[in-house]
């Protein structure tokens, strides 16, 4: 009866033990483990608490006194991540994620929600970016509230975010990790983890080559000699130079690889010039659509001849000139976007 | 230490425990690391590491036994303490500190000494550090075992220490 006791008491606290127990620890094969190191390490302290040197009741009850209490256990198990604004540390770049994520789905929900209200109810202008505006201004604060709340109780429970990964993608991950360390390749101080190389050397040659022939094309102008507005052979020979250097500059940055992330920033600062530069360009020829060349063959003469673009089409050379300008503008977006991006490989 | 005492006021029992534990804390863990260390190769097994924690205190550093397998689980997350499971028998968990983890606890353990001997005064209490035998870093306070001849440099913060060991008689010229 005594010994059936103290198997039950035994048995009880480890239930308890396991039942307090992080889910991500729960999750795992480790926590059968654990159990059985606590099951261990409390029948010894038993047999060495009890005069006799076999276990009693009584000697068990004190040895859980030693042990602790499940939560106490739990909480030691919990204690897992760096504090860090009630989310650890280590759960704060997927805190992020996930939030980025989120945000732009409610957007785009709401974008797409637009567009239905405005094909089947036909509102004023007032109503679709009040309808737009308070919508995705719900949603986000809706969405932040809710996933800030799971954040901190995760937080609070130890989780790491290789806790929601499976054992072959943990896996992968290490062989991955062998292999940066190996080659030498930047980690993430943030997370420590491998950064992917912020370039495709070849694509960069490959585009910066495409770009330098082009240019190359619109200096020496080999074809249409003659036929071209004076003015505008200045202007694309403007653009050739331009369209030459950043192709070079991207064969540079294809040829330095994955290495020395300040000499990609530089370029990249270099190349935004270069984009603003082309814009005054465009808005000139925007201005000035009688230049544009608009070739015809005169099967008579047997010959090009350049009789520029109809006065009527002004009006929809000059939106396309400037949808054009205010592309080339946005393009530099890129490349803040790949200045910031590369600041995390120093 | 408080816990052990009965029918103290709860209010202060309350306050005295909390304090207690948070200075306990840091200090169990390198404590554990410092028994860890000394078994080196041989390893040690998580009951032992608890008696030889209470025994080597004296029954004043007392942590709940269950909270040992938590913070050794930590150490071999974060590398410092390996474990391997006996092959055969009981097959119990021996633990290993792991290079990182010499590295760590001598760091750790040269700033705990240097830390426990400059604020001795406070207490009233004398610290002696064994100056002889160990030699603590000027710039970052890591533990340098003098027994090893070749140490031209603190190992972890690279801080060159060989002039002020020669100036102390510890190196030849």
């Amino acid at each position: 009866m005594n010994n059936m006791e103290i198997e039950n008491t035994i048995k009880e606290y480890l239930k308890e033990v396991k039942k307090a127990l992080p889910e991500w620890l729960k999750e795992k094969k480790e926590h059968k483990e654990i159990l059985v190191d606590l099951e261990d390490h409390l029948r010894e302290k038993a047999r060495e608490l009890s005069n006799t040197g076999e276990i009693t009741l009584k000697s068990t009850y004190e040895a859980i006194e030693h042990m602790g209490t499940p939560k106490a256990i739990a909480k030691e198990y919990k204690r897992r991540g760096t504090p860090y604004v009630y989310i650890t540390k280590e759960m704060w770049p997927l805190y992020l994620r996930v939030l980025t994520v989120v945000f732009a789905v409610v957007i785009i929900l709401n974008v797409v929600a637009m567009f239905i209200n405005i094909i089947f109810e036909n509102p004023s202008i007032e109503q679709i970016f009040g309808n737009l505006i308070s919508g995705i201004q719900l949603g986000i604060l809706i969405s932040f509230a809710v996933i800030s709340i799971i954040f901190v109780l995760l937080s609070m429970e130890g989780y790491f975010p290789e806790d929601f990964k499976s054992k072959k993608e943990l896996e992968k991950e290490k062989v991955l990790m062998r292999k940066v360390q190996e080659e030498g390749y930047p980690i993430s101080k943030k997370t420590g983890k491998p950064l992917k190389p912020f370039i495709k050397p070849l694509e960069e040659i490959i585009g910066g080559g495409i770009g330098l022939i082009a240019g190359v094309f619109f200096i020496t102008q080999p074809i249409f000699v003659g036929l071209l507005d004076p003015l505008f052979s200045i202007l694309i020979r403007i653009f050739g130079i331009l369209l030459t250097i950043e192709g070079s500059l991207d064969i540079s940055r294809g040829i330095i690889g994955n290495y020395k992330p300040s000499t990609h920033q530089i370029i990249h600062g270099i190349k935004i010039i270069l984009k603003f530069a082309g814009i005054p360009l465009i808005i000139f020829l925007a201005l000035n659509p009688q230049i544009f060349p608009w070739f015809y063959y005169n099967e008579g003469l047997g010959l090009w001849v350049n009789v520029g673009i109809s006065v009527e089409f002004y009006e929809l050379f000059r939106n396309v000139m400037i949808a054009v300008a205010v592309i080339a503008g946005l393009t530099s977006i890129e490349d803040i976007y790949r200045i910031i991006k590369i600041q995390n490989y120093k | 230490m408080i816990k052990r005492v009965k029918g103290f006021d709860p209010e202060f029992m309350d306050y005295a425990s909390k304090f207690e534990s948070e200075i306990n804390r840091g200090i169990s863990t390198l404590c554990i690391l410092s028994i860890i260390n000394q078994y080196d190769d041989e390893g040690i097994h998580g009951y032992q590491i608890s008696k030889d924690l209470q025994e080597k205190t004296n029954e004043i550093l007392i942590i709940e036994e269950g909270t040992l397998y938590p913070i050794l689980r930590k150490l071999e997350e974060d590398g410092i303490i390996k474990a391997e499971r006996e092959k055969t028998g009981r097959r119990r968990k021996f633990y290993f500190i792991t290079e990182k983890g010499k590295k760590v606890f001598n760091f750790l353990s040269g700033f705990f000494s240097k830390l426990t001997e400059a604020i001795a005064p406070l207490f009233d209490v004398n610290v002696k550090l064994k100056r002889d035998q160990y030699f603590y870093c000027p710039n970052c306070a890591n533990k340098i075992d003098l027994s090893n001849n070749d140490i031209n440099f603190c190992d972890v913060c690279g801080h060159k220490i060989d002039p002020e060991l020669k100036s102390r008689g510890f190196l030849n010229e």
